[in-house]
Parts: structure tokens; C-alpha cells; sequence
């Protein structure tokens, strides 16, 4: 004690100056490299926040927004979308591909040259072949997004093989020239928003033929898996063999997405500084505080999406058109939107505001279930169901525990009830709701909670959903099990268009139409998003709204 | 929760003398007529006793309350609707999703959550389900204590060995992640035991769950006393006579086990009912729609800055039923043997 005592004037001189250093000294990990004036500040490592762990960390596999947002920058195809805002937004560009593809006349071949030099992030040098490997993985493992890749020559006959190695006759590849040759069975309006999703971001041909996500392959895009723990917490890093030219090569250096179920924690934590991001909308809670106090730092944006309840049409009761006639009526969308907090425009149109074919009378006054945004008619509702074949059994409605879609089975639950169905509410885990869902073997599949933002800027991509061909065994994203041999016909027809030309959108507007009079799927209302950083992001100059991807990451960086 | 966390040794097993008291001599008075007169002083413990009983008097009347008080149902949502307050017209959930505070009149007494549902209905309806599954969930933890802590303590050897281990084994994971564990891998499939099925979102499957990870709790000690109580005289005795061991250990020993058993079980209902209120605040007990403390409490996090009320109201309702349950519980086990040293330790 006597030794402390004398020498702690010296102690406590040194840790003085250890603080003043720590001060002034050198970079931190986290702080990244001093920009020059005007341009983003590189370097540094950020932390962000997910509800629920993205379905999959494997291009071919994931199908949700929370795969979509990380991985855009992961993975890149022949083509992809340029990183700007609004309308800018939806241009496609090319990617891997030195520039975007010769079309034939009869809109059957596309021709690519894949770019020299790309290296994947592992430093793999990328080649022509690993196109039809990417392709292959897609439709071997039964994807969500193989509808997308079945046009593709002989890519039916690979699906009903059984050899995963066997070729795909409509794509051809050379690796010494880089040329990639793909032929379609039939025109394809969507085909090249259909090479800029992510299901089409090139991956080395040895990549196996299973899911990867606790390993996900390397990639061509700015940054790069280093570390996927499901449930947890997955790391990117930049890509030091990004070479892809009008593709941003991202700021920060390091890109943490952890698991936070509370979104009242994640709030919080963006507001201390604990978190950089968080990818769901803050809380009804905080709203009114974030928006006072944090304006600065917060903003709200439209999205290109339908929330809606699908009903499985393959089963009773909902194989009767007047069961489903019934759920319609009885709705209640403004209550809905209170679950939203403010942040969901009650709706009826299954194609959202912002896509083309969409029907703003459709949507609101000339809703045939009556104006989305007054109470349900529900006299109406319950004499549909009167006349309908429903004999009283027990009907389960899904849902998962992502805040807020619990909250929006039960109230579904209940509005079926006071309609007059019986309802068993089943709630699944966020990470598997849709496969479960999407499962030809799950039981007592009746109707459940879906949601759906744009892939791509074109009406096809909502149309697919409720286009009898898209049904499949897994992975399916036909929820509903929708398949109107009209409706099929005006979405095929429109999709053989190669540009997207007033006759396509009108078809696909005359599909929608009949989505509605047919009470094939129970929309309420289209989403509001928001982007919310932390203090030492530079939210003025940094943050991307992307119409497709949602929040550019390789947009951020810090102050 | 626990009381304080001392290790947990069995009481002892005759009751301690008792001094005489005032106008009746305490010779004559059996071990439970004593132990009553001394629960009867301890007028802490009696209060809490009846506060419990009015809890469970309240839960028991809550279709009552929803139908001829508050006109509603637990499950159903009033998101859309209005009432009149203080004169005015006022949303049930405001559209920024904002639930009503309490009214402190019979429709939404307590308020709404944020589904528009009377939180006072949810709350006792809630009791319900939390009381019901803690009692139960106590029950088969007793039972199956009472049976595996026999067996152990009577054959001793390896089937003592082997049940010990399983014990240890049990005892080593914290009650909740062992419960959370089995609630989640439960919950999608349901359990089918043979021609026994019983479905994933049954209130079965959290008294299951929970009766079970509590066994090493109750069995260890319950064995410790079989252990000391097959030497003795009785015992010896029974078995001269020719009982076989069923009868020794169901007939002679059990009887003497009576008042362990007793201050356990109080004392596990509290445990039990706090360990579904966690279970169900996690996601991994009782599912939604069915009300139950914990994930009336869960919904009720998210609201804590605009909607307090939604949190707090079951979160007390929840400190006041184990408080009552363990003070209660103390006063048996100090009524019945003053030197008991009886703890559920966590």
C-alpha cells in the first residue's frame, strides 16, 4: 500500500498521457481514413441490425429483403441495377458482362461478354462457365427463383434430370473468348431484370450443389463473406479483387449485420451509437422521439410493395371463390394500418403505387371489397361466407414473430372470427416462415400473412406470384397456390413482350383487375420504410435509397 | 424469485419442541395441528395466503368480467374502434398505433395493447392460463419427485447412481435455456409419445416442459431424506413384517415426507409460475393469441415510452403472485418445522 501510494502521482501521470494519446493519436479500426473534402470518407467498420436471419446466405437461395440488402453487394451477375435513387435506380447497367447483351431480333438469344480479368473475392479467376453453374445451382436446389431461369432452353429438362452436372442446352459459354450465349424458349420481357437479381450473381463453378450458407461462396461484388453464424451474426468485408467499373467499390471496410429481435433495442442502440443501422423501420414507440430529436438522421420512403394474406385455393375452404369473396369483404385495412404504426397505405390492388399497371381507381375508390381506407362491410362478408361450401372446420392462419407480422395474424385471426370462419393461429420463426410456407408438405396450409417488394421495376415480378406456372413443390412463392388459366394467359402474354410496351402493361393491368374480381389474394396496403443511422454516420452525403435493394450499404460511410 | 440462495439441505425430520402456549397445553396437538396454530400467528403470511386467493378468485371470474364488465374477449381486437372519454371521442389505437391508457371504467379498465385488446381481460384471463400452468406444472414436478426421489433414496446403488447423474445432468443447465430449448423444438411439431399426440401450441406442452426441468430441484432433496429415513426403526420394522419395498416406500416413508413435499410445492408454483411467464415472454411458452403474463409483457416492451401501462400491468400482476406464493410458502415451511432450511435453489 505504502509503494501504491508514493507512486501514484506517477501512475496517474501516465495514464494521462495514455488518454491524451489514445486522443490524438493515430486511427481506430472503427474510424476509418480521413476523406478528401467533398468525397466519402473510406474505411472504417459499421455495425447493423436485422430482426430475423435472412432466409438464406446463398445467392441462389435467398429470396428476402433481408438476404437481398447485404448480399446485392456481394454477388454480381451479368448485368444489375445502377446504385442511384428513384427512377435512376431501376437502369439496368452491366456488371460482370463488358457491356449489356446483343438481342436477337426474335428476342430468343442473348449474347454477353463476360469482362477480362474479374477475380472472384477468394481470387479465383471468374470465367464464361460459371454463368451456367450459377444457373444450374438455381434450379438444382429447387430456388424461389427458378421460375425466372425456366425459359432458358433445356432448363426444364436439367430440373427433370437427375444429374446435377448435366448441361443446360440453351446456355452456351466459352471460357477462352468469355462469351456466354443464352437462348430462350420463349420471348421474355423480364429476362434481363431476371440476370440482375440476385439468384444470377456469378459464383465459381466448383461452388457444391447445396445450401451454403454457413459458407457462402465468394463473390464478384465490393465485399465478401468473412464470417456467417446463423441466428447471430454474418461480416463483410471488401472485396480486395472488386474490379467492376460503374459498380461503387462501398466506404467502410467492415460491415457487421447482427440478429436483434427487439426493435425497441435496435433503436435504442442506433440512437446511443451501438448500432449504424437498423434495416426494419424503428418502432411505433420511438417514431414520434426519432423523428423530433434524430430528424437529422431519419427518413422515410415509399416502397414498391403489397402486403396481402394469400389463401391456398388447392384446399378447402378457400378452393371456393365465395370463401374468399368473404375474407376480402370483411378486412378491416384501416386497422391494419394501425398495426403499422402511420406506415402502411391501406390499399386493394395486389400491384402497388410506383409499378407500372398499377390502378390507382383500383386501389382505392373502385375497390370491389369496398374503400380500403373505411371499416369493412362486414353484413357483406358473412353472407359470402353463408353462401359459401365452408362447413365450419377449424382453418389455421400463419404468421411469423417478426415484429409487426405477429401482431398481424392475430388481428387477422380475429377479423376471420368475427366473419365467421373458426381460426387456429400458428406463429413461426421469422428465418423459416416462407420455406415453411412455401412447402407443398406443410399441413393445413389455409391462409396466412405474405408480403412483397419489387425485385425488379417491372408488373411481371408481382405477377409471378400468382402465376399458376410458378408453383412448385418448395420454395414456393405462390403462396396461394393461385392459378386462373386468364390470368395465367394475360401475365404469359405480357411477359413475351421484350420491352415493356403499353399493350404489356395493359395486360398486366387486365390481370390484376381480374386478381381482384376473382378475390384470388387479400391485399391490404403498401409499405413505408425508413433509414435510420447512427450519430457518426454521414447520413447528408452517405445513404443510398435504392428502389430494388432498399438501403445501399456501399453508400455509407462514416463522419 | 428464490429465497436466499443457500445450498439446499432437506428439513429436518421430526418437528422441533414446541414451547407451551397460552391456555392449552401444547402435549396432545399433532405435528399439523401445531403447525396450523403457528401459521395462524403469522399474520404476514396469512395475508399474502388470501391475497393469493384473490388472485386466483379473480381469474376464476374472468369470463365474468370480459362478458357482463367489459363486453369484450380476450382474442378480440379492437383496432378501429372508439370510446367516449371524459366527453370525448377517443381512438381505442391511435393511428400511429399508439394503445389507449387505463380508463378505470368497465371497458378497457386497464387500457388496450396495441391491438386494441382490454389488457383487464387479457390479465385475468392471462391468470388463467399462468396459475393453471404453474399448479400443474408444480404438480408433475411433485409427482414425478416424489416417485424418481423414492426409488433413488430406497434402492440406492446404481439405480441411485444412475438417477443422481441424470439429476446432475438436469440440475447443470439454467432452468430457462433448458426450458427455451425444449419449448422452441416443441413448438412446430407438437410431442407424439406413442398413441399419445399433443399439438405444439397446447398449454400442455409448457407444463410439461416446465414440471420436468424442476424434478432435480425437488427429487435431490426428497432423496436425501429417503436416504436417512429407510434406517430407521420403522422402516425396519415394516420390512420384518414382510412390506415389500412398494409398501415400505409409498406406506412408511411418503407419510413422513408430507411436509417437505408441502413447502416444495408452494414454493414451486411460484418458480413455475415465474418460469412461463419467462418462457412465454421469450416466445417459447404460451403462444399468441392466448394471453399470458409474459407475452402480454413481451408486447408491452415495445410500447414502454407511449404505452406504459401495457408492460407494467401484467409485470405487477406477475411480482404479486410469486411474492404472495413465496411468503406464503415461508410460513408453511416456517409453521410446520422452524429449523427447516427448505430453498429452491437457481
Amino acid at each position: 500500500m505504502t509503494d501504491l501510494v508514493r507512486r501514484f502521482p506517477v501512475l496517474l501521470a501516465a495514464l494521462l498521457l495514455a488518454v491524451a494519446l489514445g486522443a490524438c493519436g493515430g486511427d481506430d479500426d472503427e474510424g476509418g481514413q480521413e476523406g478528401v473534402s467533398g468525397e466519402a470518407k473510406q474505411g472504417g467498420s459499421i455495425t447493423i441490425a436485422q430482426t430475423s436471419q435472412p432466409d438464406f446466405l446463398d445467392p441462389a437461395l435467398s429470396y428476402t429483403v433481408n438476404g437481398w440488402e447485404p448480399m446485392w453487394l456481394v454477388y454480381a451477375g451479368l448485368v444489375g441495377y445502377k446504385h442511384a435513387e428513384g427512377e435512376e435506380g431501376t437502369q439496368l447497367i452491366p456488371y460482370a458482362a463488358e457491356d449489356m447483351p446483343e438481342i436477337s431480333e426474335d428476342g430468343l438469344t442473348y449474347r454477353f461478354k463476360l469482362r477480362d480479368g474479374l477475380r472472384y473475392s477468394d481470387g479465383t479467376p471468374a470465367k464464361a462457365s460459371d454463368f451456367e453453374h450459377t444457373i444450374k445451382r438455381v434450379l438444382n436446389l429447387e430456388s424461389g427463383g427458378s421460375a425466372f431461369y425456366l425459359g432458358i432452353e433445356g432448363a426444364q429438362e436439367y430440373v427433370e434430370g437427375d444429374d446435377p452436372e448435366a448441361d443446360i442446352k440453351g446456355i452456351e459459354t466459352n471460357d477462352e473468348t468469355g462469351e456466354i450465349t443464352i437462348r430462350l424458349k420463349e420471348r421474355d420481357g423480364q429476362f434481363l431484370h431476371a440476370l440482375a437479381m440476385n439468384f444470377a450473381g456469378l459464383v465459381p463453378s466448383d461452388t457444391p450443389f447445396r445450401n451454403m450458407t454457413e459458407d457462402p461462396p465468394p463473390g464478384l461484388g465490393p465485399y465478401y463473406f468473412t464470417e456467417s453464424v446463423p441466428n447471430r451474426q454474418f461480416v463483410m468485408e471488401k472485396n480486395p479483387h472488386f474490379n467492376i467499373p460503374g459498380v461503387p467499390a462501398g466506404n467502410v471496410d467492415r460491415i457487421t449485420t447482427k440478429i436483434v429481435k427487439s426493435l425497441s433495442r435496435q433503436a435504442q442502440d442506433v440512437i446511443n451509437g451501438q448500432l449504424d443501422y437498423m434495416q426494419d423501420p424503428p418502432p411505433a414507440d420511438l417514431k414520434p422521439e426519432i423523428r423530433q430529436r434524430y430528424g437529422d438522421r431519419y427518413e422515410e420512403h415509399v416502397t414498391v410493395s403489397t402486403y396481402y394474406f394469400w389463401m391456398n385455393h388447392d384446399i378447402p375452404p378457400f378452393d371456393d371463390p365465395k370463401a374468399r369473396e368473404a375474407v376480402n369483404l370483411g378486412i378491416d385495412k384501416p386497422a391494419l394500418a394501425r398495426i403499422f404504426a402511420g406506415e402502411l397505405q391501406p390499399g386493394c390492388s395486389f400491384l402497388p403505387p410506383g409499378m407500372p399497371g398499377y390502378d390507382e381507381a383500383l386501389d382505392v375508390e373502385e375497390c370491389p371489397f369496398g374503400n380500403p381506407n373505411e371499416p369493412p362491410n362486414l353484413e357483406a362478408a358473412r353472407k359470402a361466407l353463408a353462401e359459401s361450401d365452408y362447413n365450419g372446420e377449424t382453418i389455421t392462419v400463419w404468421t411469423n414473430n417478426d415484429e409487426p407480422s405477429d401482431r398481424v395474424g392475430q388481428a387477422y385471426a380475429d377479423m376471420l372470427e368475427k366473419i365467421g370462419f373458426k381460426t387456429e393461429l400458428k406463429i413461426l420463426d421469422g428465418g423459416v416462415y416462407f420455406q415453411t410456407i412455401g412447402s407443398e408438405k406443410t399441413e393445413n396450409l389455409h391462409t396466412g400473412f405474405a408480403n412483397w417488394f419489387q425485385d425488379f421495376p417491372h408488373p411481371g415480378n408481382f405477377m409471378f406470384l400468382v402465376n399458376g406456372k410458378s408453383i412448385q413443390p418448395t420454395n414456393n412463392q405462390n403462396f396461394g397456390n393461385v392459378n386462373d388459366p386468364e390470368i395465367n394467359r394475360l401475365i404469359d402474354e405480357a411477359n413475351r413482350e421484350p420491352e415493356l410496351t403499353d399493350e404489356a402493361v395493359e395486360k398486366y393491368a387486365q390481370a390484376n383487375r381480374l386478381l381482384a374480381e376473382g378475390f384470388h389474394v387479400a391485399p391490404y396496403g403498401h409499405r413505408k420504410l425508413a433509414t435510420f443511422l447512427s450519430e457518426r454516420m454521414d447520413f447528408e452525403n452517405c445513404s443510398l435509397f435504392h428502389p430494388v435493394y432498399q438501403n445501399d450499404y456501399s453508400s455509407f460511410c462514416l463522419k | 424469485m428464490a429465497t436466499d440462495p443457500a445450498s439446499v439441505t432437506p428439513a429436518e425430520v421430526a418437528p422441533a419442541p414446541v414451547p407451551p402456549t397460552e391456555g392449552r397445553p401444547a402435549a396432545g396437538l399433532g405435528p399439523w395441528r401445531l403447525g396450523l396454530r403457528r401459521l395462524r400467528r403469522n399474520r404476514v403470511a396469512i395475508a399474502f395466503g388470501l391475497l393469493f386467493l384473490l388472485l386466483v378468485g379473480a381469474a376464476l371470474a374472468a369470463p365474468l368480467w370480459a362478458k357482463h364488465v367489459a363486453h369484450t374477449t380476450p382474442f378480440e381486437n379492437h383496432l378501429s374502434d372508439t370510446i367516449e372519454r371524459d366527453g370525448e371521442t377517443v381512438n381505442v389505437v391511435s393511428f400511429d398505433g399508439v394503445p389507449i391508457g387505463p380508463t378505470w371504467r368497465g371497458e378497457f379498465f386497464l387500457g388496450a395493447d396495441p391491438n386494441g385488446r382490454d389488457i383487464m381481460v387479457r390479465l385475468l384471463y392471462g391468470a388463467r392460463n399462468s396459475l393453471m400452468i404453474g399448479v400443474a406444472a408444480a404438480l408433475v414436478t411433485t409427482i414425478l419427485s416424489i416417485v424418481l426421489g423414492l426409488i433413488a433414496g430406497y434402492f440406492r446403488g446404481w439405480v441411485d447412481a444412475v438417477l443422481s447423474r441424470v439429476f446432475d445432468v438436469m440440475w447443470s443447465f439454467p432452468v430457462i435455456i433448458l426450458g427455451v430449448a425444449l419449448g422452441v423444438s416443441l413448438q412446430l411439431g407438437g410431442l407424439k409419445v406413442g398413441p399419445l399426440e399433443v399439438s405444439g401450441d397446447s398449454l400442455l406442452i409448457p407444463i410439461l416442459i416446465i414440471g420436468l426441468v424442476y424434478v432435480p430441484y425437488m427429487a435431490r432433496p426428497l432423496r436425501g431424506q429417503v436416504l436417512s429415513l429407510r434406517e430407521k426403526e420403522f422402516v425396519e420394522a415394516a420390512r420384518a413384517q414382510g412390506a415389500g419395498p412398494l409398501r415400505v416406500m409409498f406406506v412408511e416413508i411418503l407419510p413422513n415426507l408430507a411436509s417437505t413435499i408441502l413447502v416444495f410445492a408452494t414454493l414451486l408454483v411460484a418458480n413455475a409460475v415465474l418460469l412461463e411467464a419467462a418462457l412465454s415472454f421469450l416466445g417459447a411458452g404460451v403462444r399468441p393469441p392466448e394471453p399470458s403474463w409474459g407475452n402480454m409483457i413481451r408486447e408491452g416492451v415495445e410500447r414502454v415510452a407511449t404505452a406504459p401501462h401495457v408492460a407494467i400491468v401484467p409485470g405487477a400482476m406477475l411480482t404479486l403472485t410469486v411474492l404472495a406464493l413465496n411468503v406464503f410458502g415461508d410460513g408453511i415451511r416456517d409453521a410446520l418445522d422452524p429449523r427447516a432450511k427448505v430453498r429452491m435453489e437457481h
